[in-house]
């Protein structure tokens, strides 16, 4: 037998001073009487006559040493276990993930619940029913791992470390956790590593593998879940409209017919019927005309265990025409004019100019910034510090490509065909003149080489300019009378427009940390995020250093806005993790009540209250005996 | 220092009680009660042939002129009333709070006080193991003093042996009184013997059976040792409220069984609280019980 209380065993020295109190027999008060006689007439009636009335004070004591022993049982937490339980140490790892959010509508007594309160209620049982000299520590796994609780007896302050615990909307690394606690628990005796979780998208198969210390606790049972695993949106700029694209997955076994709603700024712009077989996902494009913007939610109109996946929501941008600048030669702007003027939904054709390279000095020392701006076998003296610009034939030294000699009559070649930029593009058998052999001096990304290898068509980013460059002239070259002319161009200021207003993603996963894709203007101090909530507007101001900010609180999905200066970006924070949609927890191996050795699943800890119930009849038996009683 | 037995307050209280006993006939309608001896009275008795010895002078001449026989007139003889007042002065009295003799002596006081102001003669005698030596036949009430003095002097000690007092008594004192037994009575039995030897010698019998407030309600629990007043045997004890109420039945029943006994035999029979005053006690407990008219 083992007691989960040792400590316990103390009160056995009210046992002992049971025993000496009757040993040395207590010391009575006296009272003078007139009539002793009259008083022993009455005790009279039960006074020691048989052996066993002799034997009545020992009996007495031996109740009373019977009942400090049922009420040391009762305190001690006794249980049958013939030596099998020792002391270990054990860190709990608490998966707080979306996926443990899932309400379980188990036959708990407490109603529906979550996972997460599920595994902090078996935390409970274990902190319970292991021997209380166990040591314990509780980690979060979290977006990074959080000690909760460091090593301690105190299986109170476990819980209530357990308590504290608040749930992350996004996907967890309990890789990252096994290792914290594996690092911590080195050293110590009877280690043990327990991983309450769901199964955390099948991480856990791979943390437990063939590691003994690592016991899996799997919590929750539901499968019923169908989740939005993807959902992006694009504008098509020819169309004047938006493209949405939705992934839902279906994470249970059965067939489900539903139906996804979208809404643009809380009104509906598109109901799609939705049929997924178990296991399988679904996936839809909708086309949303708002040329002015908006938020766009989705969301599955059906209740399921996980609500958090239900929805999702999108920025869909402005669609502004770009305004292009145009630096040629005289004699060679016709097909480039002719190429911009067909795109009339993405090139504003007022807006736009064409100038020479002379006038573009003069323009640019007066501050005009274009959305692109395109070099045509020329190049500036002075490049303007931030800005989209394509160059043909000929580049400013800002471009990190050094011109090292002539290539006669190169084949292109298309090493990149699913690029934006080289998208419904036919390059094939273009005739090229002669071409320039370029090197790169700095990383760039070709998209098109010679046969010997060397770039036709690259982009090079700089932190505020974006270049694309042709190292071949085009008038001499069948290509301005090929369609994939026009289409290259239409890439281009496609391409560079997207760019030009991204300062941040589109899209965030919970729990990300947004960073500014480029550095802010100059100037900008502070960036003001507003968590566009269904009710209200929550916002945050941020400190902006060297052109950078961190926004850490990604911990809910929903839009965001941020504002800085003149400029306002968009983006969006979904789940969209198809393994915390997933629901169906992943079964262990081997029962983890076994495997730590459970009490209360072994033989049973003796009840206290039995033990409490036998001492109150001891007691009463006891106080019989007491009231009857007459020594001399 | 405690208070004196017979302090201004209790002269006091006798004044009153003075007052009440010329109103009583305790002493008018029995200590002139004619004897059965015959004796010096004005009341003719009998006549009786003269026999040499007799007074000459109580020759009825005008018979012998008739009849010519010497015959005497014999009267009937008056006798007075004594009253005598047992004390038991054993170790058991001395008990209680207030103590239960000091409120024993001062009701044998206020008794004999009573007796000796209505012309009769009163005794207070103690008894323990034996009876003792107390005062008797005390007339008037300037010897009320001096029982005063008798009984602040006696102590409380030794056992009761009221069976054995009794046998004494009627030995000592032929003349059937009125005698009044102040005692706590333990031990029945050995009280009904000696209730017995009274009422066969023809005394008129009153018992005052005085206890006190401890033992009508014992105020302990618990585990204890008690010691017997009247020797040194003691006993140890578990007192439980079971006990306590077993103890409160079995005195009730005491009492109620001496005040049975008396009811039968023509005993006169009175409880009281040593913590009730005494003249309250005689006034209307006496009074009720038919001790004074």
């Amino acid at each position: 037998m083992t007691l989960l209380a040792p400590w316990a065993l103390w009160f056995s020295a009210v046992g002992l001073a049971v025993v000496a109190l009757y040993l040395l027999k207590i010391k009575r008060r006296r009272q003078t009487v007139p009539a002793l006689d009259f008083w022993r007439q009455l005790a009279g009636q039960t006074h020691v006559r048989s052996l066993f009335q002799r034997l009545k004070r020992w009996l007495s004591l031996l109740l009373w040493l019977a009942i400090v022993t049922c009420l040391i049982l009762s305190v001690g937490n006794p249980v049958l276990t013939f030596g099998r339980i020792k002391p270990r140490s054990i860190a709990v790892i608490l998966d707080n993930s979306a996926s443990m959010q899932t309400i379980e509508e188990g036959e708990s007594p407490s109603g529906p619940r979550t996972r997460l309160q599920a595994a902090l209620e078996v935390l409970n049982d274990l902190t319970r029913l292991r021997p209380v000299d166990d040591e314990w520590m509780l980690i979060e796994a979290g977006r990074t791992p959080r000690v909760l609780r460091a090593w301690t007896r105190d299986r109170q302050a476990i819980r209530l470390a357990g308590e504290s615990s608040s749930p992350h909307f996004g996907s967890v690394d309990l890789s990252a956790a096994k290792a914290l606690a594996a690092q911590l628990i080195s050293g110590k005796a009877q280690p043990a590593i327990v991983v309450l979780s769901d199964g955390a998208a099948g991480q856990v198969r791979k943390l437990v593998g063939d590691d003994q210390t690592v016991v899996y606790w799997p919590i929750g049972q539901s499968d019923d879940n169908l989740g939005i695993t993807r959902f992006r949106a694009r504008p098509h700029r020819r169309q004047s409209a938006q493209y949405a694209y939705i992934r839902v997955i279906n994470a249970s076994p059965r067939l489900v017919e539903t139906r996804v709603v979208f809404e643009l700024d809380d009104s509906t712009v598109a109901v799609e019927p939705l049929s997924v077989e178990g296991g399988e996902s679904w996936e839809k494009t909708v086309v949303v005309h708002a040329p002015e913007g908006g938020v766009l939610r989705a969301r599955i109109d059906r209740p399921d265990a996980l609500a958090v996946d239900n929805e999702a929501c999108a920025i869909l941008e402005p669609i502004e025409r770009a305004s292009i600048l145009l630096v040629t030669p005289r004699e060679e702007r016709f097909f480039f004019e002719q190429a911009l003027v067909a795109m009339e939904s993405l090139v504003d054709p007022e807006a736009s100019l064409t100038i020479s390279i002379e006038e573009y000095d003069t323009l640019n020392a007066a501050g005009t910034a274009p959305d692109v701006t395109l070099f045509n076998n020329c190049a500036p003296n002075n490049l303007p510090p931030s800005g989209s610009f394509v160059f043909v034939n000929a580049w400013p030294k800002e471009v990190p490509a050094r011109v090292i000699d002539t290539l006669e009559a190169p084949e292109l070649t298309v090493v990149e065909r699913d690029h934006p930029l080289m998208r419904y593009l036919n390059l094939s058998a273009v005739s090229l003149a002669r071409a320039k052999r370029v090197d790169l001096t700095q990383r760039s990304t070709v998209l098109a080489r010679s046969s010997e290898g060397a770039p036709l068509i690259f982009l090079h980013h700089q932190p505020d300019r974006r270049f694309i460059c042709l190292a071949f002239d085009v008038m001499e070259s069948d290509l301005p009378f090929r369609n994939a002319f026009p289409l290259f161009l239409r890439n281009a200021v496609a391409l560079l427009m997207i760019e030009r207003s991204a300062w941040i993603e589109d899209q965030y996963d919970i729990g990300d940390i947004i960073e500014p894709i480029r550095p802010l203007p100059g100037g900008v101090e502070e960036v003001r995020v507003s968590r566009l909530l269904d009710d209200d507007i929550r916002e945050t101001t941020l400190p902006v250093e060297n052109g950078r900010f961190h926004f850490e609180d990604t911990t809910r999905r929903g839009p965001l806005r941020f504002t800085f200066g003149d400029e306002t970006a968009y983006s969006a924070v979904n789940l969209a993790d198809a393994g915390e949609s997933r629901i169906a927890p992943l079964g262990a191996a081997q029962p983890p009540e076994d495997r730590l050795t459970l009490t209360g699943r072994l033989f049973g800890a003796v009840p206290w209250l039995a033990m409490a119930v036998v001492a109150a009849l001891l007691v009463g038996l006891e106080w019989l005996t007491y009231h009857f009683r007459w020594t001399e | 220092m405690a208070d004196p037995l017979f302090d201004k307050a209790f002269l006091k209280k006798l004044e009153y009680l003075d007052l009440i006993a010329r109103r009583l006939v305790f002493g008018r309608q029995q200590a002139i009660r004619p004897s059965i001896k015959k004796g010096a009275s004005i009341e003719f008795k009998d006549f009786r042939e003269y026999s040499p010895g007799d007074d000459p002078r109580s020759v009825e001449w005008s018979v012998y002129a008739r009849l010519g026989e010497l015959v005497i007139k014999l009267f009937r003889q008056e006798e007075e009333l004594d009253l005598r007042v047992l004390l038991d002065a054993s170790g058991s009295m001395d008990f209680g709070e207030p103590n239960k003799f000091d409120h024993a002596r001062r009701i044998a006081a206020a008794l004999a006080y009573i007796g000796m102001c209505n012309m009769d003669s009163a005794s207070v005698v103690p008894f323990g193991r034996e009876l003792g030596n107390g005062r008797s036949r005390l007339r008037g009430r300037g010897k009320i003093f001096g029982l005063f003095d008798f009984l602040t002097g006696l102590r409380a000690e030794g056992r009761t042996d009221l069976a054995g007092a009794a046998r004494t008594f009627v030995s000592r004192v032929r003349r059937p009184n009125l005698v009044v037994i102040v005692s706590d009575f333990y031990g029945l039995k050995n009280a009904q013997r000696a209730l017995d030897q009274l009422r066969f010698f023809k005394h008129q019998v009153y018992v005052i059976q005085v206890a006190s407030p401890w033992e009508l309600d014992p105020p302990i629990r618990g585990e204890w040792r008690l010691l017997d007043a009247e020797s040194p045997d003691f006993g140890d004890l578990t007192v439980t409220d079971t006990l306590l109420r077993r103890y409160r039945r079995a005195f009730d029943e005491f009492s109620t069984n001496l005040r049975r006994y008396g009811m039968r035999y023509s005993i006169g029979y009175a409880l009281t609280r040593s913590d009730t005053p005494f003249e309250e006690f005689l006034v209307q407990v006496l009074q009720r019980g038919g001790l004074v008219a």
